[in-house]
């Protein structure tokens, strides 16, 4: 065993003592779901407490280096810290403190029908195995500990495992994230046969000698493989259904915190393990990105369901995430390392942010379907009145994703802007349309993003409740609220005092490019490329809190007549105002549906069951309006039916004869002896 | 194609000639109007229409005071769409059955200071509707009204006049 830095190896074994007393605790517990659902989840808080001290450690410049031999064959269990592996370890702690916080109470239903002991056991594998993820430096470490992650949160997201629907996600989550790790495992025993090492921080120097067709073979599987963790078009298939099925507090993890780690990855391969690639490498990305990007958020734009609606945007923040990381691998192409970095930090910038705010609002999705029990948003509605805290919180979380100042998401969506923006310095013109595709999409993403969260802070949180558990439905516990409210706090934080977390990313970004990004920043303001935009997040908070402040000040100086008088809703005068009346989730997208049909293919139809005396008298009216899924139907139906199709053919070999079997064992034989000979 | 331009070309103005004279007394009507709603709602005036049962004739005189020749938005009066918005009820028709209290809920919507001006003989009298098994009554007996524009229908000119009598009874 060979370490350096005793502090950090302190810190790290803190970490794991952590989760380790929240899994063995929880499991000891088994008797009395509620200790055992106090004592996992906190064991997972205490855990992601000393993750988040390791990691802020690691980012001033702590390093690590821990070979544990005899845990693993094949180069041992090696791990390792750099500014890069430690600002990902930040990061999920970021959303396990909270998930595990909101945990406790938020399990708290689940006692007596759902094993809380199994619960705090797989949580704290989940979250220990994704802390440990970006600290793996060899192969054989990395490949178990992501299998560790993905088995875990296979066992969490079908928890619910007595609905068919919850069996049906988890079973695509596990074959896509299998599907994912076959390519990766290939991806990396290549790297490793081609290089001559399983070791992460010796690839780096051995990539460069590679040919350019193994590299890109290893970029494809690698990228496929990550990709396929960080949920981009059209590999996003398992989000929208495994985000949903899984406890909330599993959700806000794996939606804010997993998928990120498939970014680590595909930072790992663009600018550490293979070097520079070809043009294609970086326009493939940001063409991915900008795809995931504006179908992500076309199809949370339409759906109804609230948590299916987050996963989608999570794809979505994927694409925007994607679209930095290829501006960055091709502004390193065309030798411009400054901006390279400057895409990279936006990237990165704006995984931390999305982090914050789509576990805050899953989180707030949760809390709602703890007080309503659904997450379908026609039935819901009126919730800011019962659940006045949890609305606030979300709607901190919406106007952050939404990227609007002062919040976070703002920040670095401006970042990113600026980055993609300044591609004019390159000149080659097809890059130069790329980059413009870029802007274009990442602007339409903007936009619809915003029409979505209001929507969904709109139809869910205003107006009357729908169904009757929504009208009697209360605010939740002080562990979730507290949780939502750290959230919360991280959004607004982030947003306003740049200087806070642009410092470490900066160094971090550094670390890995070996060129400053073309930003200033200060306490209050940040510049871009030496003044081509600038923008002092601070003052725009302040500005707002003043403008918010002055407009009831202004009008009473100006003597505005004051008085105040309650009266009923303004509904066109009807006597009867019920919530049948409200507008819908459906009727709010269906603009969109009707511009993007193209896209969306919606199968209407319209039932009304007539009176039999006469056909003025109309009994019920059924409509419906159902986008179809066009990668389910187009890439993955067809796919799958060739599967089956081959598998019947397959099936004629196995005739449950056994002469017919020994014939083979003959043939098999003689084969190998004619080909040995 | 050549026959439509000549059919065009052929045509001699159909539009009837402008009567001369009322022009002035509109615009000088309109400003009066427009004084006196700055005194009393600060701002120019907003007036919401409501149909209480109308037979439409009266609708085609208010409509007419959006036409190019009243153009009454020249004058910064704007017919809303909500009572919210408002601070003049137009109202018109005999009140029927059903509308009485949709037209009770419109006044309640309208925020104070507020005028009701009740709009042609029906809103007046119920005109030849009087009796009838669907209408409720005048719209006197509903809401409080500031002022009354007799006619079948009034003419665009008169509505100006009787929302400014409405006015001066406030100012």
């Amino acid at each position: 065993m060979t370490i350096d830095s005793p502090v950090m190896l302190d810190l790290f074994l803190v970490t794991l003592a952590g989760f380790s007393t929240g899994a063995v605790g929880a499991l000891i517990t088994a008797r009395s779901p509620n200790w055992a659902r106090i004592v996992g989840h906190g064991g997972a808080l205490l855990g992601a407490l000393g993750a988040l001290t390791f990691a802020l450690a690691g980012l001033a410049g702590g390093t690590m280096k821990l070979d544990i031999p005899e845990l693993l064959p094949i180069g041992g269990a090696v791990f390792g810290v750099d500014r890069v592996s430690a600002f990902f370890v930040a990061l999920t702690a970021l959303g396990a403190i909270p998930a595990a916080l909101y945990a406790i109470g938020y399990t708290r239903e689940y006692a007596g029908r759902h094993s809380l002991a199994g619960m705090g056991f797989a949580f704290n594998v989940f979250v220990a195995a994704m802390v440990l993820v970006p600290l793996a430096r060899n192969v054989l470490t990395f490949l178990v500990l992501w299998e560790l992650m993905s088995l875990a949160s296979y066992f969490l997201v079908i928890t619910e495992h007595e609905r068919e629907e919850t069996l049906t996600a988890g079973w695509v989550y596990f074959v896509m994230t299998h599907a994912g790790f076959a390519a990766l495992l290939l991806g990396f025993l290549l790297l490793t046969r081609a290089t001559g090492t399983p070791s992460f921080t010796e690839w780096s120097a051995a990539a460069a000698r590679l040919d350019l067709n193994s590299r890109n073979l290893i970029f494809v599987l690698l990228a496929l493989g990550f990709g396929s963790k960080a949920g981009a078009i059209p590999l996003h298939v398992w989000l929208p259904r495994a985000h949903p099925a899984a406890p909330s507090h599993v959700s806000a993890l794996m939606s804010g915190v997993m998928i990120k780690l498939g970014v680590y990855g595909l930072v790992r391969v663009a600018f550490d393990w293979l070097g520079a690639g070809p043009l294609w490498w970086g326009s493939g990305m940001l063409i991915a990105g900008a795809i995931s990007g504006v179908l992500g958020v076309l199809y949370s734009l339409v759906d109804a369901d609230l948590k299916r609606l987050l996963a989608y945007s999570s794809v979505e923040n994927i694409g925007i995430i994607m679209l930095g990381l290829g501006g960055a691998m091709l502004f390193q192409a065309h030798a411009l390392p400054g901006l390279a970095a400057l895409a990279l930090l936006a990237a990165l910038f704006h995984a931390l942010n999305h982090a914050a705010f789509k576990s805050l609002l899953f989180m707030g999705a949760g809390a709602v379907l703890h007080a309503t029990h659904t997450r379908n948003m026609e039935e819901l509605g009126g919730l800011i009145k019962r659940m006045p805290q949890t609305a606030l919180f979300f709607l901190v979380g919406s106007l952050a994703i939404a990227a609007l100042p002062p919040f976070n998401g703002f920040l670095s969506e401006w970042l990113m802007f600026q980055s993609l923006l300044l591609s004019f310095q390159i000149s080659a013109h097809t890059i130069n349309l790329i980059f413009a595709f870029g802007v274009a999409s990442l602007a339409l993403t903007s936009g619809l993003a915003a029409a979505c969260f209001v929507r969904a802070f709109g139809i869910t949180f205003l107006a009357l409740p729908r169904c009757e558990p929504a009208a009697r439905a209360r605010e939740v516990e002080w562990t979730m609220r507290a949780a939502m409210a750290l959230l919360a706090l991280a959004c607004v934080v982030l947003g306003i005092a740049p200087a806070l977390t642009l410092t470490p990313l900066e160094a971090t970004v550094f670390d890995l490019m070996g060129a400053h990004a073309d930003v200033k920043f200060n306490l209050t303001a940040v510049v871009a490329d030496g003044g081509f935009g600038w923008i002092a997040p601070l003052w725009i908070a302040a500005g707002l809190v003043v403008f918010l402040l002055a407009v009831p000040l202004s009008l009473r100086l100006m003597g505005v007549n004051r008085r105040q008088r309650s009266y009923e809703t303004w509904g066109c005068g009807r006597a009867l105002q019920t919530a049948r009346f409200e507008y819908t989730a459906t009727a709010f997208a269906n603009p969109f549906k009707r511009v993007f049909v193209l896209l969306y293919r919606p199968v209407k139809e319209l039932d009304i069951e007539f009176h039999p005396e006469s056909r003025y008298f109309v009994r019920t009216i059924a409509y419906y309006n159902e986008g179809r899924l066009i990668f389910e139907d187009t890439l993955y139906r067809p796919f799958l039916r060739m599967i089956q199709a081959l598998a019947r053919e397959a099936r004629a070999l196995q005739s449950g004869n056994v002469h017919g079997y020994l014939v083979y064992i003959l043939v098999a034989l003689v084969a190998l002896l004619v080909l040995t000979v | 194609m050549a026959s439509l331009f000549g059919y065009i070309l052929k045509t001699p103005v159909v539009t009837e000639p402008l009567s001369s004279g009322n022009d002035a007394q509109i615009e000088i009507l309109a400003r009066q109007i427009d004084d006196r709603a700055g005194k009393i709602f600060g701002r120019s005036l907003h007036i919401r229409e409501v149909d209480a049962g109308s037979c439409n004739g009266c609708e085609l005189e208010i409509g007419a005071l959006n036409n190019p020749y009243y153009d009454l938005e020249r004058f910064g009066m704007h017919f809303v769409a909500s009572p919210r918005h408002a601070d003049c009820l137009l109202v018109t028709g005999p009140v029927t059955r059903n509308m009485a209290d949709p037209l009770k809920r419109t006044y309640e919507a309208t925020p104070a200071p507020k005028i009701v001006v009740a709009t042609g003989d029906c809103a007046y009298d119920c005109g030849v509707f009087a009796g009838g098994y669907a209408v409720v009554g005048p719209v006197s007996s509903i809401l409080p009204v500031d002022a009354v524009v007799r006619g079948c229908p009034p003419a665009p000119r008169e509505i100006l006049l009787g929302i400014l009598a409405a006015l001066d009874q406030r100012a």
